[in-house]
């Protein structure tokens, strides 16, 4: 909502401060979003002396001013304007000026004389459509001061947002109650009463509420024998400093009237009312109107239409009918001033898509005993503005009267006791009657209160003890803690293993990223899922953002795969990304959403000083490892899996029992062609909800045996099919008691290797907890494990 | 040759001998030549056995003496030694330790996750529990229970993204309050942390966002506390300097209903919504309003994380882009 500052001080008195007015407007609940100068930019403008005109040489209709623009010397300008005489004040638009309209001034020559610029017409300036002549100011300012200086400053407009339990605040009515609220003093209210010169209004019309749920009160006035014209400039620069455009005289006048007081008008050409008659009913099914846009709307019997003798005029409270419109040739008119249901006026407007002022109004809530008033003063200021003779008296019908909080007893122990103030009743009732509320303290202590009819918000104590606050000022009240331990202390079960995976995925150097959980629909055949996997059933929204992302995902795996290909399309090629999330898996009621987190290693291959990187999927099976060791889970690694998004060559599964906790494998073709990645990447998916059924094990200290330690290295000769894992638990269920750890500490084929072969190196470790190792045992121990290798692996020892 | 003489002369070799290694191996392999089990040393004292018992006394103090004396003529050479090698350690051994160190790499929380901890751990240090909601959520949890009236413009105020079925995305962490307090006798006190979603997207609007929910009912915690507690939050994540403004506002949900603002720079922030918990909110979970009272409040966690490390575009924290979140 847009207040002028100027307008508004005719209404009430302001603080000296604009700033101070602001704030506290501010931390009494107008937020203001933006201030606004209205007028023209006058900047480069200057104020010019004329000090002496000659009639131009070549030109009878021009003329050269010389000029005193504050300048060493007057300089000379060649103007067309009749009225330009010396000895006047003008505004000059010197060389290099840039006009309201965009024109940039030159200095030039005109018919051969030289010109430094500009003597300005108020069209020129932006200020008015006068462009018969040079506008001369009526100013004392020197010669060169700034125009902006010498000219009346345009409004200052103050663009509020207002919440939408205040309708009451939507007018200059109750801006100026805000204020009087905060400031105190006196609402200077417009004059309203119409001069009623012509026949009763009751002989031209007659009103009647058939729906009284839906209009609780309907108002007419009759003027006849109007000039519809274009607004004095008065009206139209209040109307633009709001914000609205101008239309006619009368369409402004009930404009103008709505932003004064907050009640919506409409202004209907009464000739085009038929049968003397005009009321309010609802819709009948697949009715229709054409509305004042042209559009032909199909209503519904919720919906509520102003209806003549014959058929609907107008949906009440949103839009005008076309066929009823003032148009030039309008002479007579009938003003509607009504109350309208809030929340019958909100659905109409919200179906048809039809957000206007009135229906803003209408929504949030008018005064309901403010029709008469606004009706009265429309009727005066097209009078005075559009001539003509109103009728006399108002013809009025009522519906139901609506619910309306009339007392609320206020217990200031209570609002005390909420507030942690130590207010009297007496401080109450005054703050209180600073918003219109009348209060009368009680011999028990209790306070009576009446809200006034404007506030449709007030209906709880709790409502006055907001308003006590709001007028006392938040600032005002204490700052204290909370005392006690309040209940027990808990935490949602999954939170500190969601955060444990965090801190594991992070301490394993991945970069955690955060994304908007909107997914295109083909995710699920882009990752190629088959038709019974989970995560193919998704929620669709029913209002996505865009049109292409229309579902919730159930798997975080595709958008990780899309922020890989972003950072590759930025040139960045070596780094991991994780992203830990809820997903949405359908189901009865409400979704399911379990926690999910995915890592994806991307590595170029690029050459590193110290030797680090190795292939992808390792590194993203290293990060597997590492989470479940860092979340003392007792993962087994095994070879393939079931993911249809890895490659099947080359991927794994980590199982707890015969439970699926993790997969890791390298992106299958397929779904990096699906994803655009051309450079090395894996992924590790992790299943978090279904850890929290895992067992964690709890460290347990096995006692550093006090005995040196053998340490034998083989390295062996095998088929390249053999799989390392395979042999390295055959060698440690094969290397005895004595065999405290078997690792593979190398691989190597290529020279010196034969086709199809490929060395790999173990190194055992033998030690016993409660004698030293004899050299005989370690070596038998190796025997036995050489002889495992060639018997059953086909092993041959380098 | 006398013992003696013989002593004299084995002892003066070792020490040229000594002398003349050039290494701790050369110095070692010297050393086996005197006292080793074939050394001259060595077939001194084997020789004493020879001697008859009268001279034998004498020759084996002797021999002993100097197998003493060429044992420190080798102690002294080899820390002689030692020393040179050491010195020459420290004149020749000049590592470039301008190359990079060989760190582990370093991962990344995410910038809301890190404000959302440091909140977390803020909030439990003042008793909190922590609580936790759905993010698909029913219209009752998200606004009918939270007293927004059906057909009411405070629905407007948060643009909505429906999903099929009647459900939505939760506009705000508030739906926890509802789940959480349905059911628990206060006093209590929560936070709940959580993902947040509009129908809004534009240069300072992403469509999800993260809040902070806290709730703490009991039946004297006034709005001074809610004052309180926000000041003191405020403080821990702005430094002791913040200023606060509390604005009037609306929010069905609660009442008094307000609007806080941080300093930053020359200005306010926007940080969040707060009030006294609304009696019909209270109802609406089965706890007597007139016995018990609250405040309740949502600050702005992607927010905070932008202030407190200077991200001025809010894309930066949804768009994985890896050269700004490695710099966090």
């Amino acid at each position: 909502m847009r207040v002028g500052l100027g307008w508004l001080s005719e209404w009430v008195d302001l603080p000296a401060s604009r700033e101070e007015l602001e704030d506290r407007l501010t931390v009494g609940g107008l937020e203001i979003e933006e201030v606004i100068q209205m007028g023209p930019s006058l900047d480069g403008l200057v104020v010019g002396h004329v000090r002496q005109r000659v009639q131009h040489p070549d030109a009878d209709r021009l003329s050269v001013c010389t000029v005193d623009l504050g300048g060493e010397a007057p300089v000379e300008i060649v103007c067309g304007a009749p009225n330009v005489a010396a000895g006047q004040a003008v505004a000059v638009a010197p060389h290099g000026t840039v006009l309201p309209d965009g024109t940039k001034i030159k200095r030039g020559r005109i018919r051969g004389v030289k010109s430094n610029g500009m003597i300005c017409s108020s069209r020129e300036l932006g200020l008015g459509d006068d462009h018969d002549g040079i506008l001369v100011l009526e100013t004392d300012a020197a010669a060169g001061t700034p125009l902006a200086e010498a000219m009346p400053p345009g409004e200052t407009v103050l663009d509020m947002e207002i919440t939408p339990n205040r309708g009451d605040w939507v007018s200059m009515l109750g801006m100026a109650r805000e204020v009087r609220a905060h400031y105190g003093g006196a609402l200077r209210m417009p004059d309203e009463e119409p001069p009623e010169d012509g026949p009763p209004a009751a002989d031209a019309i007659s009103v009647a509420i058939d729906d009284g749920a839906g209009c609780h009160r309907y108002v007419a006035r009759i003027v006849r024998d109007v000039r519809v014209g274009p607004s004095p400039a008065w009206l139209v620069d209040r109307l633009e400093a709001a914000g609205l455009r101008p239309v006619n005289n009368v369409v402004d006048v009930t404009n103008l009237v709505m932003l004064e007081y907050g009640q919506p008008l409409h202004a209907f050409d009464l000739e085009r009312l038929r049968g003397g008659q005009i009321g309010v009913r609802a819709a009948h099914a697949a009715e229709k109107i054409e509305t004042l846009d042209g559009e032909v709307r199909e209503l519904l019997p919720e919906d509520l239409l102003i209806v003549d003798g014959e058929g609907p005029v107008a949906v009440a409270g949103v839009m005008g009918g076309a066929d009823s419109e003032v148009s030039d040739a309008t002479t007579a008119l009938l003003i509607e001033s009504a109350h309208f249901e809030p929340s019958r006026v909100r659905r109409t407007a919200r179906r048809l898509g039809l957000h206007s002022d009135a229906s803003y109004r209408f929504e949030r809530g008018v005064d309901p005993e403010g029709q008469a008033r606004a009706a009265d003063r429309a009727a005066r200021l097209i009078q005075e503005i559009a001539g003509g003779t109103v009728a006399k008296g108002r013809v009025e019908a009522l519906g139901e009267t609506p619910a309306r909080t009339a007392e609320i007893v206020l217990d200031p122990a209570r609002a005390n006791r909420l507030l942690g103030t130590a207010l009297s009743g007496a401080e109450m009732v005054a703050l209180l009657g600073r918003v219109d509320v009348e209060a009368s303290e009680q011999a028990d202590g209790s306070l009576r209160c009446t809200p006034p009819s404007y506030r449709n918000d007030l209906h709880l104590p709790v409502d006055l003890v907001e308003e006590v606050a709001r007028i006392y000022g938040y600032g005002e009240i204490d700052e204290a803690m909370p005392e006690g331990t309040l209940g027990g202390i808990s935490e949602p079960p999954d939170r500190s293993l969601r955060e444990a995976v965090r801190d594991a995925l992070v301490g394993a150097g991945l970069v955690e990223v955060m994304t908007f959980p909107a997914s295109p629909p083909d995710d699920a055949d882009a990752l190629r899922l088959p038709e019974d996997d989970p995560r193919r059933p998704t929620l669709q929204l029913v209002n996505p953002i865009t049109s292409n992302e229309p579902t919730l995902r159930a798997t975080v795996v595709p958008g990780l795969l899309r922020l890989v290909r972003g950072n590759l399309a930025r040139q960045v090629d070596r780094f991991t990304l994780f992203e830990l999330s809820r997903v949405f898996r359908p189901g009865e009621g409400l979704p399911a959403e379990p926690l999910e987190a995915a890592a994806a290693v991307v590595d170029a291959g690029e050459v590193d000083l110290w030797g680090a990187g190795a292939p992808v999927f390792f590194q993203a099976k290293g990060m597997g490892e590492r989470l479940f060791a860092q979340l003392e889970v007792e993962a087994r690694f095994e070879p393939g899996g079931s993911e249809p998004f890895l490659h099947p060559g080359a991927c794994g599964t980590f199982r707890v029992g015969s439970q699926d906790v993790a997969s890791v494998g390298e992106i299958h073709p397929e779904v990096a062609a699906r994803f655009d990645i051309e450079t090395p990447t894996a992924l590790l998916v992790v299943d978090v909800a279904g850890l929290l059924a895992v067992p964690r094990r709890r460290p347990h200290l096995e006692e550093v045996s006090r005995h040196p330690h053998v340490r034998r290295d083989l390295a062996v000769l095998l088929d390249r099919g053999v799989a390392a894992g395979e042999v390295l638990e055959a060698i440690r269920k094969r290397g005895g008691g004595s065999l405290r750890s078997a690792r593979v500490f190398d691989r190597y084929e290529g020279k010196g290797v034969p086709e199809g072969k490929v060395s790999l190196a173990f190194r055992l470790v033998f030690q016993r907890a409660d004698r030293t190792l004899l050299d005989s045992e370690v070596s038998k121990a190796v025997d036995r494990v050489v002889h495992l290798l060639e018997e059953r692996f086909g092993g041959e020892l380098r | 040759m006398s013992t003696a003489d013989e002593l004299a002369r084995i002892l003066e070799e070792a020490g040229v001998a000594f002398e003349a290694a050039g290494s701790l191996q050369d110095l070692r392999e010297t050393r086996a030549r005197f006292l080793g089990k074939k050394g001259t040393v060595t077939a001194a004292l084997r020789s004493l056995g020879g001697l008859p018992a009268d001279e034998r006394a004498l020759a084996g103090q002797q021999v002993n003496r100097t197998k003493g004396e060429v044992e420190a003529l080798f102690e002294a050479r080899k820390a002689a030694l030692e020393r040179s090698a050491r010195s020459r350690d420290l004149a020749e051994h000049r590592l470039d330790v301008t190359l990079p160190g060989a760190a582990p790499p370093r991962g990344h929380l995410h910038p809301i996750a890190r404000v959302e901890r440091d909140m977390c751990a803020f909030f439990r240090t003042l008793g909190y529990s922590i609580e936790d909601g759905p993010e698909v959520e029913t219209d009752f949890h998200n606004f009918g229970a939270l007293n927004f009236p059906e057909d009411h413009p405070a629905r407007d105020l948060q643009d909505t993204i429906f999903v099929e079925g009647g459900n939505l995305l939760r506009t705000h962490t508030s739906n926890v309050q509802i789940r959480a307090m349905t059911g628990r006798e206060p006093p209590f006190r929560f936070v709940a942390p959580g993902r947040v979603y509009r129908h809004d997207l534009d240069a300072t609007h992403y469509p999800m966002f993260h809040q902070i929910e806290a709730f703490c009912v009991g039946e004297d915690v006034t709005f001074a506390h809610l004052k309180g507690t926000l000041y003191a939050f405020a403080r821990h994540l702005f430094g002791q300097d913040a200023r606060v403004r509390f604005r009037a506002h609306f929010f069905p949900f609660t009442e008094p209903s307000a609007e806080m603002d941080v300093t930053w720079g020359e200005g306010w922030l926007e940080w969040g919504g707060c009030g006294m918990i609304h009696p019909k909110v209270l109802a609406n979970c089965g706890i007597d309003p007139d016995r018990w009272q609250g405040f309740a409040f949502g600050m702005a966690i992607d927010r905070t994380a932008m202030l407190r490390y200077g991200i001025g575009n809010i894309r930066h924290l949804f768009d994985g882009d890896v050269r700004v979140l490695e710099q966090l």
